[in-house]
């Protein structure tokens, strides 16, 4: 089970940037407003640089998420990364 | 503007609040057709080089909210114009008020629905989007709900720059909302053609009530204005006033 | 009820004529009272007291259905899931779509009761009030399970209500945890996105523990004769037994009970190894090949694969024949996969196919630079883009291949396919069936 990752004392919050990748109609918004962090891929769907969003472009990713027309994306909590890769069949 | 000849318009201290009764009617409607030409846009995924989505997206939520803001004022002085009574309870609750009551009232659904539409985009997230969508959808009658209320209610109406700035109104929401029906035919023909019919049927009606009646003689009476109230001298000059 | 309560000292040390057999010991069905026999009761837990979770914990048992996630802190994410209020769900998995693998099915055909014991002593630990056991479409064990079921009922062994679902999922999704949630729930059998997971909220929104058949039968082991019984065979970091599948080019292909860590080469060997085989795939279609004989040596656990860049996956093993092309049964695989996506998700439904069509192109044509590029590019482009893992898998799989192949890739390139891809397919892929 992902636990978010610990946060040292006394720093700012960090977040990260989550595609529900089911909802994700590849409209594009987040693309056009935060190409620092996420890219086209060839079909459109939004690739999102791995990392905490900086704190410089944190306004702009709470936009890109409210201006979503599907509501795709995410601002969450930094994840550890899912170890397993493979399917999840308990 | 005024006719030459002095009418039974008296000229009060609440002209000026009438002149922006009028004003802000007319901007209101003016910004919530951008509003609704922009989300018209964006359903079509509209997307240039120099214009991003976003930009279309920001556009709509401006013009939304300046929309509210000119329909806040232009109720606020409707209700404090002491010549016509109209207290501020018609505002929100339609076919309640003694002054043209349909045509008013319409302009307190429209004014309902904008609110609505409003305050489910601002929650939108913690809404879920099934819910927002629901809602979203009034949009479709509540911009036809406040050109109506404007034509029924307004005196200018046989004002020629009036009736072009609403027939360019019209006309952008009309193009606008065709392209966006015809997007939706490969995946849903039924739904679309049932659109396309609405729309031609709606403004060859709208037309045809616009010709019997706001532009017909005598509309003042006929919508409700009372006999204690000011009736336009004359519905067919231009130089009527409201 | 007729089940004792059995407390250490008094638990059963091991159980009779255990040697390495502990899942399946007979060749023929277990019925309930040799079961009893052989096994001992079950042990009585006080529900709630968690007792079962510390075992399980200090055991280490992992998922046994492809994920290896660890099954007590599963458990004890459904049990103090809204602060241990309210019902929860028990889910048995054995729907094993993966299409290489049958060792679910055996183990519910030659030992159903390890499994029910499983899923009622889960039940009480975390509180269920209902349980499913999930099985694959037209599951030739539906009917001995839910006899099984009955014979319970009738010596009263009661407890949990047990609902046997079969024949609604089928496909390659619907053994995935969140597809199945989604099918209990009345919906289709297609993945979901996470979170909420189902330990938060699944059947009908409440806390649900989704685990595999197998693992709910070593559950009922590990209660009968404790952790450090479980940890007295396997390796130090992957304790206890499992159930492999092997198949493909051995004399005695099957099902097999191994301790974890046991070389890959010993496992072949005893399924009779003789002809000359190239590589084996090992996990499933989401799995990777490992060339052999190099991968005599590699210790069949999940670290042990995964220091050896593959995955124990479902404990499929598959091994490819000298004379088959390596290249082809993963362009056929690939194109199975690619069949079976949920269609949900942009990446995967336009990634899949295109990685389908590339492989297609590097086993039955002359792939040139572009296309093989195209085909790494696309595993890239697919991996962790989806709401469930199947396009990581098939990205994972095509590498691999792309990898332990590459002498035959280059052959390919230069001459176009090799007659081998046309040799009799090693790996089973299942008739096109409308989901």
């Amino acid at each position: 089970m992902s636990q978010p990752a610990p946060q040292s004392a006394g720093s700012v919050r960090e977040f990260e940037l989550r595609v529900n990748p089911i909802a994700c109609d590849a409209h594009g918004v987040c693309i056009a407003l935060l190409p620092e962090l996420i890219t086209a891929d060839p079909w459109g769907y939004p690739v999102i640089r791995p990392g905490p969003v900086p704190l410089r472009l944190l306004a702009l990713a709470r936009r890109a998420v409210a201006d979503c027309p599907t509501l795709a994306l995410l601002l969450t909590e930094p994840q550890q990364p899912d170890r397993s890769r493979a399917r999840r069949q308990g | 503007m005024t006719g030459a000849v002095p009418t039974a318009i008296v000229v009060t201290s609440s002209t000026p609040l009438w002149y922006t009764t009028r004003a802000t009617g007319l901007v209101a409607l003016v910004l919530l057709t951008g509003s609704m030409g922009a989300g018209l846009l964006s359903s079509v995924r509209f997307e240039h080089r120099n214009w991003p989505r976003f930009v279309t997206l920001g556009l709509h939520r401006n013009l939304s909210l300046l929309a509210l803001a000119f329909t806040v004022v232009h109720v606020l002085t409707t209700v404090l114009d002491s010549f016509v009574s109209i207290p501020l309870v018609d505002a929100v609750i339609p076919f309640i008020g003694s002054y043209r009551p349909f045509w008013l009232g319409l302009g307190a659904i429209a004014f309902d629905l904008m609110l609505a539409l409003i305050v489910t985009s601002l929650a939108r997230a913690r809404l879920g989007l099934r819910s927002w969508r629901l809602v979203h959808w009034t949009a479709y009658a509540c911009w036809p709900i406040a050109v109506v209320h404007g034509l029924g209610t307004g005196s200018d109406t046989s004002v020629r720059w009036v009736l072009a700035l609403t027939a360019a109104c019209v006309l952008v929401v009309v193009v606008l909302t065709l392209w966006r029906l015809a997007l939706s035919w490969p995946q849903r023909p039924g739904w679309a053609t049932a659109g396309v019919v609405l729309v031609v049927l709606a403004v060859v009606a709208g037309g045809a009530w616009l010709r019997a009646g706001p532009l017909a003689p005598n509309w003042g009476a006929r919508s409700g204005t009372h006999s204690s109230q000011p009736r336009a001298a004359s519905s067919t000059s231009a130089g009527a006033s409201r | 009820m007729t089940t004792e309560r059995l407390r250490a000292p008094d638990r059963m040390a091991r159980p009779p004529g255990a040697g390495d057999l502990r899942l399946i010991v007979r060749d023929q069905p277990m019925e309930l009272a040799a079961h009893r026999r052989y096994y001992g009761p079950v042990p009585h837990l006080d529900s709630g007291s968690g007792e079962l979770i510390t075992e399980i914990e200090r055991a280490g048992l992992t998922g046994r259905g492809g994920a290896a996630f660890s099954t007590g802190r599963k458990l004890r994410a459904v049990a103090t899931a809204n602060a241990g209020r309210g019902a929860r769900v028990v889910v048995a998995n054995g729907s094993e779509s993966e299409p290489a693998s049958s060792k679910d099915a055996v183990l519910l055909a030659r030992s159903p009761h390890l499994v029910l014991d499983g899923i009622q002593l889960c039940a009480d630990t975390v509180g269920a009030s209902r349980g499913y056991l999930c099985l694959g479409s037209r599951s030739p064990v539906a009917r001995s399970v839910r006899e099984a079921i009955a014979e319970r009922d009738r010596a009263g062994l009661g407890g949990l209500p047990i609902e046997v679902v079969d024949g609604a999922a089928h496909g390659y999704l619907a053994g995935q945890e969140t597809a199945l949630v989604s099918l209990l729930n009345g919906g289709r059998a297609v993945p979901a996105f996470v979170p909420p997971r189902p330990s938060d909220k699944g059947v009908r929104r409440q806390p649900t523990l989704v685990l595999n058949v197998e693992t709910l039968a070593q559950v009922a082991l590990i209660a009968r004769y404790g952790a450090a019984w479980f940890r007295s065979i396997g390796a130090d970091d992957a304790p206890g037994s499992a159930l492999v599948t092997v198949t493909g080019a051995v004399r005695r292909p099957g099902v097999r009970e191994i301790p974890l860590g046991t070389p890959l080469g010993e496992v072949l060997h005893r399924s009779g190894l003789d002809a000359p085989a190239q590589a084996v795939l090992a996990g499933g279609y989401f799995g990777t090949w490992l060339p052999l004989p190099d991968a005599f040596r590699v210790p069949l656990s999940v670290p042990g694969l995964r220091a050896a860049g593959a995955t124990f996956g479902a404990g499929v093993l598959a091994v490819l024949p000298a004379s088959s092309c390596g290249l082809a049964e993963t362009a056929r695989v690939a194109g199975y996969l690619a069949s079976q996506i949920a269609d949900q998700c942009g990446p995967c439904r336009n990634g899949m196919p295109a990685l389908a069509e590339a492989m297609n192109w590097i086993a039955f044509g002359q792939p040139d630079a572009d296309i093989i590029g195209w085909a790494r590019q696309l595993t890239g482009l697919i991996t962790g883009r989806g709401a469930c893992h199947l396009p990581d898998g098939a990205a994972v799989l095509v590498k691999s291949a792309l990898t332990v192949f590459s002498a035959d890739l280059r052959a390919h390139a230069a001459a176009g396919p090799c007659g081998r891809a046309q040799a009799a397919a090693t790996l089973p892929i299942p008739p096109r069936s409308h989901r």
